[in-house]
């Protein structure tokens, strides 16, 4: 057994621990203070404590402008973010499945690009991309924006997937199939209801790629009613208007939701995110 | 012979599949080509019209502009007339406002601001078309302007299609029917003839590229069922037909959203674009970029400039991402640490934040003459720094940023490394007489490796891309040094006038550098892996 240290190093290291988690605070707190506080500041100010507490800026976010504008968009970011949770799960857990189960020639080549593919953010694909949906008529459209979501999520899930099913005993299986089941009624039947944890933490590692995405989504829709909740605050301070209560009423609305998923989550996503890299 | 056949319609099916795609785009592309030449046409039509005083169709709603005229109380404050069916009315001045009013508007101030008649498509994609030209003359001159309906396109020309497949579908069956001799080269013929054929519904729509790909497949094809490998594929898809069936879906859209835009933009890059028409440059935006264009190195352009910052900014990130991580790690890894579980809840905050909301954030936090930075260094007696004028000062705002930002990921592999090591591998390096530096070194350090290795990989790839930070902290200030190469691939696409063969050849570059990077960091993660197992 280790000695402890003196007590003079156990205050120290505790003080370093408080101040460092000031610091992760202190942000988040004026974020808060500012959505709280009346005013139309043209920054986040220093002071965390708010003098006066108004919930102007949520007024203002939920449609004081008539059109219901935040609800509209909130919509197609909840239409979006669900659609690319289905399109991406159904797409990876079919394909996780057969890389994990089936031999087959190119299985490796399979795997690598999984990995390859996601290294390379969907960033640099906007340019043809942009072109390509231009071409089908599918820009300013939620069709496009979800088909492309859920690409650029395949991969992470598949991995995280695999990786799930490789844990799976196989007995089950060939029991099953001794007795004369199908791959396909093998996979449905006994597979994926084992599998729903799995396919949880994929489902909303999707639909959080969907929900905080806002650069393909600012520009593929130029149209103000299409737009997810992402960009609608990101114009909030943009270069023609700083809004900053709104933009912490529209963050705090926007992120309180996918934070409280992802402290649920934190665990598995590292194992999923670090198992891609190694094992190519 | 009936195995022939089979053989001849299967190649047939498949490779007319691929061949429908392509002329389908074709099609839709350049239905989309046409109907938006006929929308300008329209609304230049109509434009002339009404500046001749005439009518216009009902469905285009044209209107004249009046000059704008300042309020006699606010000078500063400008009003405009418009007529459109039949009446004046106040420009923008009914509620609700006419949805169109602000079109008008706009278009008014853009022709008073260039004098030229003009025709575009409005950028909302609606495929509606405006045009606005001069209605008489001197300083009460007004602009007519004139907008056409959403378009309605042309529909898809089912029976052209299907004849096409029927005729192709014929010479193929033909080809394979030929005997004796001749059937070896009769098949390849039919092959070849029987998809060829569908690259004319291209030519109808004057897809000549389309049609050319089209004929590429049909050579393709045909040289692969004459060397026998369409049959060993066919044979292998049977075999492993579970496999594929599950794979197909992740497959096909890997294929449609990942490798054709791959391969389409690695093809842009040959091309240049300026207004909306492409045109062929080979190799010239490889070498312009590669070059430096006659930029000096530390033109903010200049591409090893960008690549420069791109570096430094990736190894500053995941230096101190990794130190703090692992710091903290170390820390929160005591027995006799008090509030553990509460300290590590805290402390992996920033990763559960989006982070397009981090950056936006701390660039408010930046903000020189309000932002709570400054007023901190105020407080502390320092003099305040204007953040985003200085290169040093916007690249460490953006560095501060991405830090705060990173360090819980790596805090947290770290931490999960450290829970697998024995303890009693500490407790005989004690009995040993080892010091806490040797236990690091020796113990720690070892451990941790595996773990972190990936964890690096991935962060330094991650860091490397990280758009949302640079794009919305420092935004590239000051004059665009701080951009990191995918935010300057992207602003040649959409803020340096819409050039987006560079923008392509860029992606291009940043790709090879990206897999160039994987393979040697796979490498080192994998030969580490290797020393310790």
């Amino acid at each position: 057994m280790t000695r402890q240290p003196k007590l003079l190093t156990r205050m120290f290291a505790h003080l370093a621990l408080l101040v460092l988690v000031a610091v992760v605070l202190y942000p988040v707190m004026l974020v808060c203070k500012k959505a709280f506080e009346p005013g139309r500041d043209f920054a986040l100010s220093a002071s965390p404590i708010p003098h006066e507490l108004t919930l102007d800026h949520f007024r203002s976010l939920f449609g004081s402008n008539g059109e219901h504008l935040f609800v509209r968009q909130a919509l197609n970011s909840i239409v979006i973010a669900v659609a690319t949770t289905v399109v991406g799960v159904f797409i990876s857990c079919t394909a996780a499945y057969a890389l994990s189960r089936f031999r087959f020639p190119g299985r490796k080549a399979g795997l690598t690009t999984f990995v390859v593919v996601q290294m390379f953010p969907a960033t640099l694909l906007i340019m043809p991309l942009y072109v390509v949906l231009d071409k089908l008529g599918l820009l300013n459209s939620m069709t496009g924006l979800v088909l492309v979501y859920s690409t650029t999520a395949i991969p992470f899930c598949v991995w995280t997937l695999k990786g799930y099913f490789d844990s799976l005993p196989r007995e089950l299986e060939e029991a099953a199939r001794i007795d004369g089941a199908s791959p396909w009624m093998i996979f449905r039947e006994i597979i994926l209801p084992l599998a729903k944890p799995g396919l949880a933490v994929t489902g909303l590692f999707s639909f959080m790629t969907a929900w905080n995405e806002f650069i393909l989504a600012s520009t593929f829709m130029t149209n103000e009613s299409h737009y997810t909740l992402p960009v609608l605050i990101q114009s909030s301070v943009g270069q023609f208007s700083t809004q900053y209560g709104v933009f912490a009423a529209g963050a705090i609305v926007t992120s309180v939701p996918v934070m409280a998923v992802f402290y649920v989550l934190q665990k598995y996503l590292v194992g999923g995110l670090t198992a891609g890299a190694v094992k190519g | 012979m009936s195995g022939l056949l089979q053989r001849q319609l299967r190649d047939f099916a498949v490779a007319a599949g691929l061949a429908v795609v392509i002329a389908s785009v074709a099609f839709v592309a350049a239905r989309n080509h046409d109907v938006i030449d006929r929308q300008l046409a329209l609304a230049e039509r109509s434009v002339a019209a009404l500046a001749a005083d005439g009518e216009v169709l009902p469905t285009v709603h044209g209107a004249l502009i009046g000059p704008a005229i300042s309020s006699p109380k606010h000078p500063e404050l400008r009003h405009r007339n418009l007529r459109d069916h039949g009446a004046w009315r106040l420009l923008a001045g009914g509620d609700p406002l006419h949805p169109d009013d602000k079109l008008f508007y706009d278009a008014a101030a853009h022709f008073d601001r260039e004098h030229q008649p003009f025709v575009e498509l409005l950028r909302d994609g609606s495929g509606r078309a405006m045009a606005a030209t001069a209605h008489g003359s001197g300083p009460a001159a007004e602009t007519a302007v004139a907008i056409t309906e959403p378009a309605s396109p042309a529909g898809y020309p089912l029976l052209v299609m299907i004849g096409v497949l029927g005729l192709g579908g014929a010479l193929s069956a033909a080809g394979a029917l030929v005997g004796g001799r001749g059937a070896r080269v009769g098949a390849f013929v039919g092959a070849f003839a029987g998809i060829a054929v569908l690259a004319i519904p291209a030519l109808l729509w004057q897809s000549w590229f389309a049609a050319l790909v089209i004929v590429v497949v049909a050579g393709v094809t045909a040289m692969l069922q004459r060397a026998g490998l369409t049959n060993k594929l066919a044979h292998g898809l049977v075999r492993d037909r579970v496999a594929v069936s599950f794979l197909a879906p992740a497959g096909l859209s890997m294929l449609a959203l990942v490798a054709a835009p791959f391969l389409l933009g690695i093809g842009l890059g040959f091309y240049d674009h300026h207004q909306g028409t492409w045109s062929f440059v080979g190799l010239h935006n490889f070498i312009e970029i590669l070059s430096g264009n006659g930029r000096a190195l530390d033109d903010p352009l200049n591409f090893w400039f960008i690549l420069g910052v791109t570096v430094l900014w990736t190894m500053c990130n995941v230096l101190l991402h990794v130190t703090i991580g692992v710091a903290l790690a170390l820390l929160l890894s005591r027995k006799w640490l008090r509030g553990k579980g509460i300290f590590r809840m805290l402390l992996i905050l920033p990763w559960a934040i989006p982070n397009y909301i981090t950056a936006l954030m701390w660039h408010g936090m930046f903000d020189g003459q309000y932002g709570a930075v400054n007023s901190i260094l105020h407080g502390l007696g320092m003099d305040g720094v204007s953040w985003f004028t200085s290169w040093t000062a916007a690249f460490s705002a953006n560095v501060i940023t991405n830090t705060w930002l990173g360090f819980p990921f790596m805090m947290v592999v770290a931490l999960g490394a450290l829970e697998t090591i024995p303890k009693e591998l500490y407790e005989a390096a004690a009995v040993d007489g080892a010091t806490p530096w040797q236990r690091f070194r020796h113990i720690t350090l070892p451990h941790l490796r595996p773990a972190l290795g990936p964890a690096v990989a991935l962060g330094s790839i991650w860091t490397f891309n990280m758009f949302n930070v640079i794009f919305l902290v420092s935004g590239g200030k000051p004059g665009d040094s701080t951009n990191i190469l995918v935010t300057d691939a992207y602003r040649w696409a959409f803020e340096r006038g819409d050039r987006y063969g560079m923008a392509a050849a860029y992606g291009t570059i940043i790709f090879l550098i990206l897999l160039l990077w994987n393979v040697f960091v796979a490498r080192i993660v994998r030969s580490k892996g290797d020393d310790d197992s």
